[in-house]
């Protein structure tokens, strides 16, 4: 894992003893895990009665720093044994490693979820009804005696519904059911590797 | 023989067999089990022969039989040698049924050993790792919206996405350089903390995440141009910066001048002079290819259009409005255009004239100053050369006394100069040589500098490769980690090589008795031979002794058939000898047997066998009866 100079020596005051004794380590630890989690980004989160007596400026710089580790870990998906050797690189002692890679651990799985809110995906089919109807004769034609198929896609975007009506021949159909299956068929040969 | 089951029920276990927990040896093997587990073992050897063959035993006589028979047919034809019939699944001793269960082991296929050798990089495990998942998420069940729980919420339930927006942070690096007090104040009191730094919480992570990316490729090339450039110019990185940045200014500053140039000298209208700017950014851009400079500048000049075409409209606004008819009003307006354009035209011709002239007299004043100067300088040297001539003439009166002080003066002068110019000589020697030498050791400083510097980017070089070597190393090693992770925990493979050692020691101890008792016999072997020639030339020798005496005396006579027939008991008792030993071994040998019988039970296993009998035979006429009665 590769975290640039601001980000080393901004863990690196962190680890340090004399800067962060052992109260406001585990705070400013479950701090940094808050802010992320939180749903709005809070001015107040430093303002812990544990964190106090701690020059502000390096307060930020070493929440900026954790916080930073924390979501390159989560993108990585770093496992707890490449987190604690990073930490070790960075002189941190066993006791505070264990105490990271422990709130680590707990909060991941939450971090992950944060991380793949981020994105676009296309609408989900939740449902489809259909109806067959027959063409018989329009105002151009006096004959046309074809069926088609009245398709409506139950899809959610979001978690708001929305459908998707169209009408298709009984080739399009057919096509489109070819498609969908040759999808299935590439999903399933890629979850067979 | 505990290893050897354990490997056999391992191996069983992974044909299929359920082999419970307690089974540990295969003396606690059921007759069911010992079916399963062969007929497991046979369809995997050869699914055309063990197809046919069931796994589990039926509750009849008869049927058990027919099983057992062609099961013992079928290791047969797979080619094991050994005593095999239907009593050794149903009525089962240990030894035959771990010799016929080795047997089966050691015909089983090995593919798995091929499937581990896979080469394996990164790619392939993170393909692996995407494989799975896929799978996962496809073993899900799909499950309608109103059934889902946040449990599926990951892949069945999309919560709010939203898109990558980044904006930019603000942090405070507080150990680098003198700061200013009101910014160190600013950090301390008012920036609020990173999290909370953008306007919308979702994009605190993205925004994170872009800013240390920046941060690391910027560093990234900062290094790559450090190495390939900075090095080489001998100059610490500081100064390598500072020295970039005036570069840059430079360029920056010529630009502009080269540009502003010919805009200076007719600076007049609006419209010109965004045109030049335009021109002046155009000349950037060729210079510098960023965009953004482009960008503002346009921006820039869409503006300076924007207020001039203001003012222009301001200019025209205020023409006073009376009552007077359109036409009159346009006229006049026209009018006062022309008039004002005009007027315009004319201050502008004016003012150019004005700043030509101004430009004459710049220049004419310049050219005055100069001659003045000249004439100073002029009239110094005048004065300089009416001093001497005055002096000179000062000194006529007394021509010839002076002349002679003057040549004494010139003379004394002269001689100065020589022992200056030796003086001077004496000096600049050594100080030629120090100087010389001074060279040398500046170029052989240059020189070793130079080489210095190519080992540093050689070291340099090195250490990337070995950092990367390093890196790769280390993903390799932690992929075999979770390979060995990954892969079945099983002893077999310990238990199997430690067998072998056993053995191997077994066999050699075994060897080292065999030798023994071979050189006990041979030392034997030697006595007995020895003795019986002794025996043979004593014999012999009395014989002679004895048959000679005995042609004068009656009573050696005797004697001597006595020693014969002695002779001939002695044979007759050693030959006995040998036969009893022949036979005791024999009779071991024959008690071997009978043991060996005995522990195949065959009495019970003749009984058991003549049960079975029987039972069939009530089988059958209970079928016949049946049929009888049907």
């Amino acid at each position: 894992m590769e975290l640039s100079e601001s980000v080393q020596r901004g863990l690196q005051s962190l680890a340090d003893p004399s800067a962060f004794d052992q109260t406001s380590f585990p705070a400013l630890v479950d701090v940094s895990f808050q802010s992320l989690l939180s749903s709005h980004g809070d001015p107040a989160v430093l303002d812990q009665p544990q964190l106090k007596q701690i020059d502000q400026i390096l307060l930020k710089q070493s929440h900026a720093a954790a916080v930073t580790l924390i979501l390159e870990a989560v993108k990585q998906n770093a496992d707890k044994s490449t987190v604690s050797s990073c930490l070790e690189e960075l002189t941190f002692s066993a006791e505070r490693i264990e105490i990271f890679c422990g709130t680590y651990q707990r909060h991941k799985k939450e971090l992950e979820h944060l991380l793949t809110s981020i994105g676009t995906q296309p609408p989900r089919v939740n449902d489809v009804s259909w109806r067959l109807q027959y063409h018989m004769k329009n105002g151009q034609l006096d004959k046309v005696n074809e069926p088609f198929y009245l398709i409506s896609l139950n899809t959610e975007t979001k978690g708001t519904p929305e459908d998707i009506n169209f009408t298709c021949t009984v080739e399009q159909l057919q096509d489109l059911v070819g498609k969908l299956k040759d999808a299935a068929k590439s999903v399933e040969k890629a979850s067979q590797m | 023989m505990e290893e050897v089951d354990k490997i056999l029920i391992h191996t069983l276990k992974q044909v299929g067999t359920e082999v419970s927990e307690e089974v540990n040896s295969v003396k606690q093997f059921t007759s069911e089990l010992i079916v399963e587990a062969v007929v497991r073992c046979i369809r995997v050897i050869d699914p055309g022969l063990g197809s046919a063959l069931p796994t589990s035993l039926p509750p009849g006589m008869s049927a058990r039989f027919r099983v057992g028979m062609s099961l013992a047919q079928a290791c047969q034809d797979i080619g094991y040698k050994g005593e095999i019939g239907y009593q050794t699944f149903l009525y089962s001793n240990e030894p035959e049924i771990r010799s016929l269960l080795m047997f089966l082991v050691e015909r089983l296929p090995r593919e798995s050993a091929e499937t581990s050798d896979q080469p394996t990089g990164k790619s392939v495990v993170l393909q692996r790792a995407i494989a799975a998942a896929i799978k996962a998420q496809l073993a899900v069940p799909w499950l309608p919206p109103n059934c889902r729980l946040p449990l599926h919420g990951e892949t069945q339930s999309p919560g709010g996405l939203h898109s990558f927006h980044v904006q930019p942070l603000s942090l405070p690096h507080c150990t680098k350089g003198p700061t200013k007090k009101e910014l160190i104040d600013y950090q301390r009191d008012i920036l609020p903390p990173v999290t909370a730094q953008p306007s919308s919480h979702a994009s605190v992570v993205a925004s994170i995440l872009e800013q240390h990316t920046a941060e690391l490729s910027a560093a990234q090339e900062w290094d790559s141009e450090w190495n390939s450039q900075g090095l080489v110019s001998r100059l610490t990185p500081q100064e390598y910066r500072s020295r970039k940045l005036t570069r840059l200014r430079k360029r920056a500053e010529e630009q502009l001048r080269s540009a502003a140039l010919p805009s200076a000298e007719s600076a007049f209208g609006g419209p010109r002079s965004t045109s030049d700017l335009s021109e002046l950014l155009q000349a950037f851009r060729g210079s510098a290819p960023a965009d953004q400079v482009l960008t503002k500048g346009s921006h820039f000049t869409h503006t300076q259009k924007f207020t001039f075409t203001q003012e222009a409209a301001a200019v025209t606004s205020p023409i006073p409005t009376g009552r007077q008819s359109e036409g009159d009003v346009q006229l006049r307006q026209e009018e006062e255009l022309a008039s004002l354009q005009q007027q315009f035209q004319q201050l502008c011709t004016d003012v150019d004239q004005l700043t030509a002239d101004m430009k004459h007299m710049g220049v004419t004043n310049t050219q005055v100053l100069d001659e003045l100067k000249q004439r100073e300088l002029g009239n110094t040297e005048e004065e300089e050369r009416m001093q001497v001539k005055k002096k000179t003439i000062d000194l006529l009166p007394d021509a010839d006394n002076n002349l002679v002080k003057f040549q004494a003066q010139v003379e004394a002068s002269a001689k100065r100069v020589l022992h200056l110019a030796s003086q001077w000589e004496k000096h600049r020697a050594p100080l030629i040589e120090e100087h010389r030498t001074l060279k040398e050791i500046c170029s052989n400083q240059d020189l070793e500098s130079s080489r210095k510097l190519s080992e540093i980017k050689t070291l340099h070089d090195k250490i990337r490769v070995s950092t990367e070597e390093a890196k790769k190393k280390e993903e390799i090693y932690k992929q075999l980690v979770t390979e060995l992770e990954n892969l079945p925990q099983d002893a077999s493979r310990s238990a199997y090589t430690q067998r072998i050692l056993e053995i191997v020691s077994n066999i050699k101890k075994q060897k080292e008795e065999i030798t023994k008792i071979l050189s006990d016999t041979k030392e034997l072997q030697k006595e007995i031979n020895n003795l019986t020639g002794k025996l043979d030339r004593t014999f012999a020798v009395t014989d002679e002794l004895v048959f000679k005496d005995a042609k004068k005396d009656e009573s050696v006579r005797k004697s001597y058939k006595y020693l014969a027939a002695l002779h001939e008991n002695c044979n007759h008792l050693i030959q006995t000898i040998e036969d009893t030993g022949t036979i005791l071994r024999e009779i071991r040998d024959l008690e071997e047997q009978i043991e060996t019988e005995h522990g195949n039970k065959t009495v019970a296993n003749l009984e058991r066998i003549l049960d079975d009998y029987k039972a069939i035979r009530q089988e059958n006429s209970a079928l016949a009866a049946k049929v009888r009665e049907g």
